[in-house]
């Protein structure tokens, strides 16, 4: 099966549970078998991860429709935007976060505690390394929302783990 | 790699810090047999019409041609596609009449098919999804007329065939390629319908996804 591990990564991410991220895998994959092999290569990677992708969407609107909220993207970051850090670290005790391979594991909290239109240009760049084009024509938004969206989503990440670090130790 | 801290927040780089999940191999293994079942399900009703055909041949002389001809036996879904995919382009050939009617608005669109057809098209506006209305129009598919929607997406036209078609359930979006063009088609509230566009694949997905999730 090409592309699997793209497909189940964005969907890990967008879900945050790997039993939905399976059953969203499955989906996409059924509706999307068919026309595989009429695609060149490069166009194969971006298109299964939109098929995954709205695969993903529809499933959070139905169980857990808070996670789909739109984004005003001309907004300014306000000081309190309510998603950072307001997640405790599932382990408080600062020296066992800090030995215990804590920066992954932070890092991994605090990008799924970005709301979803955040994160998932953060995935589909860095863990993915699609083109800013790319990710355009995977989320269906102009590539200049992507570049605002990545700038954002990279400036509220660094305020949620200043602030994680900051209890934790 | 993974004793990396850090203490400060400003050196995290996603691609090395977050994690990258990769599939498990029960995964693997579950959508290879479910696209196998799904292909296998596909081919079977054309591996009987083959079945019939081949008969059929049998009993009267077959002409070599033929013998192409059944081997190509299509489904009725290819069917469609093709039929689908020529009326479309018929429509975009045909100089000024890409629409018997010329709206960007639903609400002129809509009263137009009334009493033209023996079923109401639903007639959406999607301009603020990207795929602006710009008319309808009529046309003859499986000895039916049928009701085609005309959008728009920047310089591409895309089609939206829609007719009845009494089924148990609706079936999910399947898409595929012809000529270059892609089509994709999916059943819901009784009606089937057929989307063909000369715009990338992946824009015809979004248009899919948009009709079938409202």
């Amino acid at each position: 099966m090409p592309h699997l591990d793209a497909a189940y990564n964005l969907a890990r991410w967008l879900t945050r549970n790997d039993d939905d991220a399976e059953d969203v895998v499955q989906e996409a994959f059924v509706r999307a078998y068919r026309f595989f092999d009429s695609l060149k290569e490069d166009e194969a990677r971006p298109w299964l991860l939109a098929i995954v992708r709205n695969c993903a969407f529809t499933w959070l609107r139905k169980n857990r429709p808070s996670d789909v909220v739109a984004l005003d993207d001309t907004a300014p970051i306000s000081e309190d935007t309510p998603t950072l850090g307001h997640a405790a670290p599932s382990d408080s005790n600062p020296e066992v976060i800090l030995l215990q391979n804590a920066s992954r594991k932070l890092v991994n909290q605090a990008l799924e505690d970005l709301p979803v239109g955040f994160r998932e240009v953060l995935v589909m760049r860095e863990l993915e390394d699609l083109s800013y084009k790319e990710i355009a024509s995977v989320a269906g938004i102009p590539i200049g929302t992507v570049m605002s969206r990545l700038s954002r989503g990279r400036d509220m990440l660094r305020e949620a783990l200043e602030l994680r670090l900051k209890r934790a130790s | 790699m993974s004793q990396h801290l850090p203490r400060e927040p400003g050196d995290i780089e996603i691609a090395r810090d977050a994690t990258y999940y990769r599939a498990p191999e029960t995964l693997r293994s579950s959508v290879q047999t479910l696209v196998f079942a799904a292909a296998r399900d596909e081919a079977r009703p054309r591996l009987r019409r083959a079945a019939g055909l081949a008969a059929a041949f049998a009993a009267v002389a077959v002409v070599t041609w033929n013998v192409a001809l059944f081997q190509a036996a299509p489904s009725r879904e290819d069917m469609f596609a093709h039929e689908v995919l020529a009326a479309h382009v018929r429509s975009l050939m045909a100089p000024g009449r890409l629409n018997d009617v010329e709206s960007t608005d639903q609400h002129t669109v809509k009263p137009w098919f009334a009493g033209k057809l023996d079923f109401t098209p639903p007639v959406r506006d999607l301009a603020a999804e990207g795929f602006p209305l710009a008319g309808g129009r009529l046309d003859y598919v499986d000895g039916r007329t049928v009701a085609e929607m005309t959008y728009r997406r920047r310089l591409h036209a895309v089609g939206l065939f829609v007719w009845p078609e009494p089924r148990e359930g609706d079936a999910a979006i399947k898409q595929r390629t012809l000529n270059g063009y892609s089509l994709a088609t999916w059943h819901r509230g009784g009606m089937r319908y057929w989307a063909v566009t000369d715009a990338a694949p992946i824009e015809l997905t979004h248009f899919a996804e948009l009709l079938e999730g409202g």
